[in-house]
């Protein structure tokens, strides 16, 4: 051996370490672009040179014209992912405590809960649309696209849920229990305050997966379209840097979000994990 | 000068002599800020059962690693079977190791991970395949060969272990901890066939634990280690009787420990005071002890008596706390004149005289008291 | 959830079985559609041409996801660092695939980023156009977005071998590559199959980076069923989610079965 061993795994650990920060690079590199050029003057097109920064593209985002306009999707984007964020916090927890309990039938519950994860979106959407148009159902954003979006985002709370509760110690809720606290006031009272960072994490699921969901809502919002779509719509028209402004928000937000949220899980899990005395 | 020449020219250290199968030379090992081991030196003869004895983060089982090659001390020397091995990686040193949950390969059938070793060394299929059949039957689980570990009981997976590791024939076996993580009734009949293999086979093995038990009752040599250092090491009788600094006396069960200093050597006995009294003991050989250090020394629990009489020089009153009992023996646990605990073992089926809440006067013979080297802790 | 997801997937097989021309439920089932769809050439070609796309990308991100899910546990000492490079690459994720699929327009455009960097450099003297519009610039941006998605659960088995196990097989004469290919990449196989099974449902339908990088010039076996959908050819657009549905079962299927057959399968 010309190199010895513990070269060897040094250079094999130099090797996959440039890999992996080329590959970090590269994922990273479109968004910040995306960001960076978001801000390109007036003249600016869609690629360098930028033509002097400004916000002029993000003005444009909010002034309204006929052609291009991007709030009411946005607020409809909004209302519909908090609404399925929040009907996901509620049925994943309901869903996860049910499989707590091992009932009949529960693998099935269990593979059918990760269908929605595994399907794949063109075909819950079209096949969807299909069956609302058989059943003279009217398409529309705030009905039939909330229902697929939240086949859509169920199953992720779901499994948050579901690992949440796996670390969950049950003997704190059989202590209160003989307590004497009744199953519903310690599921109130110890079991969510516990578990709570997954359900928060269910909500983030199901509110960005809602926001940036397209392939579904494409086929079931009818008239109005949700911010992917109108995205999508303006892309196939024309690529402007007003897009890459909404591009930048909807990231931005996203980030800002998921830092919160980490934040308060880390917090949280601080003051309530035991401390060594 | 010229008669010297011959002598010369074989220096002493190529005569025949038995090969030391393992030698450690001032071994230093760090991790960040913390020092795990700090000069630790040993030898190791031929086919001898070693233990290392501490309690834990001692260093015992990063010592145990450094042998393995599975971490690199910082300084110092490792020497198996008299070839440098301090640089050589994991696979190419002459050892094989027992880890404590066995470590055993989830996705291999028993085996196919029992004949690991030797697949590793290029060796024929066909002497692999009888080599392993050999093996499985000498430890009793030929039966178990087409099995994967996942259905295995503890006990028979320290078994598929311990062949996994045998069939290479090394020159040491290192075992960490390796009857942990087997219930308690299993432990003592695994302790004896593990002694019996290692006599049978001649392998050195170098085994890992903080129960004394294990450690006294297996080991040629004991190694007693704390904090990163080796407090004493010597046969079982040697440490039992002869705790050298006051580390190893209080670890080891049944010593009685006492501080004092020294208040003068007369007549080959030294004379100590302690907060309890004056003792007399042996000096230790070859050490000077000045007046007025600050020494400690022990006593066993079962060489203090309660029928004094002239030979028992050393004496002192002390209020019983308790009796308790470990099959013939009875202790009495009592409290001394300074708030220490004093154990007095008796053996023998006689009524007890003692009671707790009595105070008693105690005493042993000078003979039995053991002064120890090193500053008191 | 049956409603939602497991019905209409259903009824699309039955869609696409209708005879006639109007949009009627009592359409007479034939498998008409179907010959008219093998019959075409260039629908065929389009099938082979989104199978062996989503192959390259699947050996693609499996290879490079695993060298980064070994760096990240195996080779980062710190967990601090573990952690930061951890959450380097899940964030992405939080954000839309829609928008990170576009962010790779102005990169590989004829005046992209790419483009500009290469010509700055001197390594070309005309644009490449191969980038945008291409199916080289649909790969790029398909591997940025789903490697991590092989990643992953590859991440999640090499957390859960205990370092013992390598420990051992060194300590048995195994070096570290030998200890690699017996020990840990057996261990690990059940994540990278998972992940490629979930490179695999991803590519084969994602029509949006395909139409939004590919433009006009390019379509999948996805981009088709939307195609169809648009041109209120729902016969069609059914035949073509249907075929696309027995191909990711056919693939989820081969998986499971592989996964198996390492869960209880054995080394002889």
């Amino acid at each position: 051996m010309t190199i010895g061993w513990k070269k060897r795994s040094q250079i094999t650990g130099w090797v996959l370490g440039t890999l992996t920060v080329v590959f970090l690079t590269y994922q990273w590199l479109p968004i910040l672009t995306l960001g960076l050029l978001s801000f390109a003057g007036p003249t600016g097109g869609t690629t360098f040179p930028m033509n002097g920064t400004s916000l002029h593209w993000y003005e444009e985002l909010w002034r309204a014209t006929v052609m291009n306009d991007f709030k009411p999707p946005m607020w409809r984007s909004t209302a519909l992912a908090l609404a399925c964020s929040a009907t996901t916090i509620v049925l994943s927890t309901m869903a996860a405590q049910a499989m707590r309990g091992r009932f009949r039938g529960s693998s099935w519950f269990f593979y059918l809960m990760l269908l929605g994860i595994m399907a794949p979106g063109i075909l819950v959407g079209f096949g969807f649309a299909i069956m609302m148009r058989i059943l003279g159902v009217e398409l529309s954003w705030n009905t039939t696209t909330f229902l697929v979006q939240v086949s859509w985002t169920l199953p992720f709370g779901f499994l948050t849920m579901l690992a949440v509760f796996n670390r969950f110690d049950t003997r704190i809720e059989e202590a209160a229990l003989t307590l004497g606290a009744s199953r519903l006031t310690t599921f109130r009272r110890v079991t969510l305050p516990l578990v709570l960072p997954g359900v928060i994490g269910a909500g983030l699921f199901g509110f960005s997966l809602s926001y940036d969901e397209y392939a579904r809502s494409m086929f079931t919002t009818g008239p109005d379209a949700t911010l992917p779509l109108a995205v999508m719509a303006q892309l196939d028209r024309q690529l402007t840097p007003e897009i890459y402004a909404i591009g930048t928000t909807t990231t931005l937000f996203s980030l800002i979000a998921v830092t919160l949220c980490t934040f308060g899980f880390w917090a949280m899990r601080r003051s309530t994990s035991l401390r060594r005395t | 000068m010229d008669t010297l020449a011959p002598a010369l020219a074989h220096p002493p250290q190529l005569t025949a002599r038995p090969q030391l199968d393992l030698e450690l030379r001032s071994i230093r090992k760090r991790f960040g800020d913390f020092t795990a081991i700090d000069g630790v030196s040993l030898k190791v003869e031929k086919g001898q059962f070693v233990c290392l004895l501490g309690p834990s983060g001692c260093g015992k089982t990063t010592t145990l690693r450094c042998i393995a090659g599975l971490e690199e001390p910082d300084d110092g020397d490792i020497l198996i079977g008299g070839k440098e091995a301090t640089k050589e990686p994991p696979w190419e040193r002459d050892i094989a190791m027992m880890f404590q949950d066995f470590a055993l390969f989830p996705h291999m059938t028993v085996a196919k991970q029992v004949g690991f070793g030797l697949e590793m060394l290029k060796k024929p299929k066909a002497e692999i395949k009888s080599r392993v059949a050999q093996v499985l039957a000498s430890f009793e689980i030929a039966q178990l060969a087409d099995r994967k570990p996942g259905s295995l009981s503890g006990g028979q997976r320290q078994r598929v272990a311990l062949a996994r590791a045998m069939i290479t024939e090394p020159r040491l076996l290192l075992l960490d901890e390796p009857i942990g993580a087997l219930d308690y009734s299993l432990r003592e009949t695994v302790m004896l066939e593990l002694k019996s293999l290692q006599q049978r086979t001649g392998i050195s093995f170098i085994w890992v634990t903080h129960d004394q038990n294990e450690a006294f009752s297996l080991g040629d040599l004991v190694v007693v280690m704390n904090h990163a250092r080796i407090e004493q090491q010597g046969s079982p009788e040697e440490i039992l009787r002869r705790p050298a600094t006051a580390f190893v006396a209080s670890f080891v069960q049944g010593n009685n420990l006492f501080r004092g200093r020294v208040a003068e050597a007369s007549e080959g006995l030294l004379k100590v005071e302690t907060a309890v009294g004056t003792f007399l003991m042996p000096h230790l050989a070859g050490v000077v002890a000045p007046s007025g250090s600050a020494v400690s020394f022990s006593v066993r629990a079962e060489q203090i008596t309660d029928t004094l009489g002239y030979r028992h020089l050393n004496r002192l009153s002390a209020r019983c706390t308790a009796v308790e009992y470990f099959g013939s023996v009875r202790r009495h646990v009592f409290e001394r004149a300074d708030g220490e605990v004093l154990k007095y073992d008796q053996f023998g089926a006689h009524s007890a005289r003692i009671v707790p809440g009595q105070i008693v006067e105690l005493g042993w013979q000078a003979e039995d008291t053991v002064l120890h080297s090193g500053k008191p802790a | 959830m049956l409603g939602v997801v497991v019905v209409p997937i259903v009824l699309l097989a039955w869609v696409s079985l209708w005879g006639g021309r109007a949009f009627s439920t009592a359409s007479p089932l034939t498998f008409d559609n179907y010959a008219r769809f093998f019959a075409n050439q260039t629908y065929l070609k389009l099938a082979g041409s989104t199978i062996l796309h989503t192959a390259i990308l699947m050996v693609v991100t499996g290879v490079l996801g695993y060298c980064i899910a070994y760096f990240l546990t195996m080779k980062v000492r710190s967990p601090g660092w573990r952690l930061a490079l951890f959450l380097a690459f899940i964030v992405p994720f939080w954000t839309s695939t829609l928008i990170r699929a576009i962010a790779w327009v102005p990169f590989l455009g004829v005046n992209g980023v790419i483009n500009q960097a290469l010509m700055s450099i001197g390594a070309t003297r005309s644009p490449i156009e191969a980038f945008l519009y291409s199916v080289t610039g649909i790969t790029m941006a398909q591997v940025s977005l789903y490697t991590m998605m092989a990643a992953g659960p590859v991440v999640y088995m090499l957390n859960s071998i205990a370092p013992q196990l390598r420990e051992a097989a060194m300590t048995l004469k195994a070096t570290p590559f030998t200890v690699f290919r017996r020990v840990t990449l057996p261990l690990t196989l059940p994540g990278v199959v998972i992940g490629q099974v979930l490179v695999f449902l991803n590519v084969m339908a994602d029509f949006a980076t395909v139409a939004t990088i590919g433009g006009n010039k390019h379509a999948l076996l996805s981009n088709l069923v939307l195609l169809f959908y648009e041109s209120s050819q729902i016969r069609a657009a059914s035949v073509v989610a249907v075929l696309l549905m027995i191909c990711m079962l056919v693939g989820v299927v081969i998986a499971l079965r592989v996964v198996d057959i390492r869960r209880l399968g054995v080394e002889r």
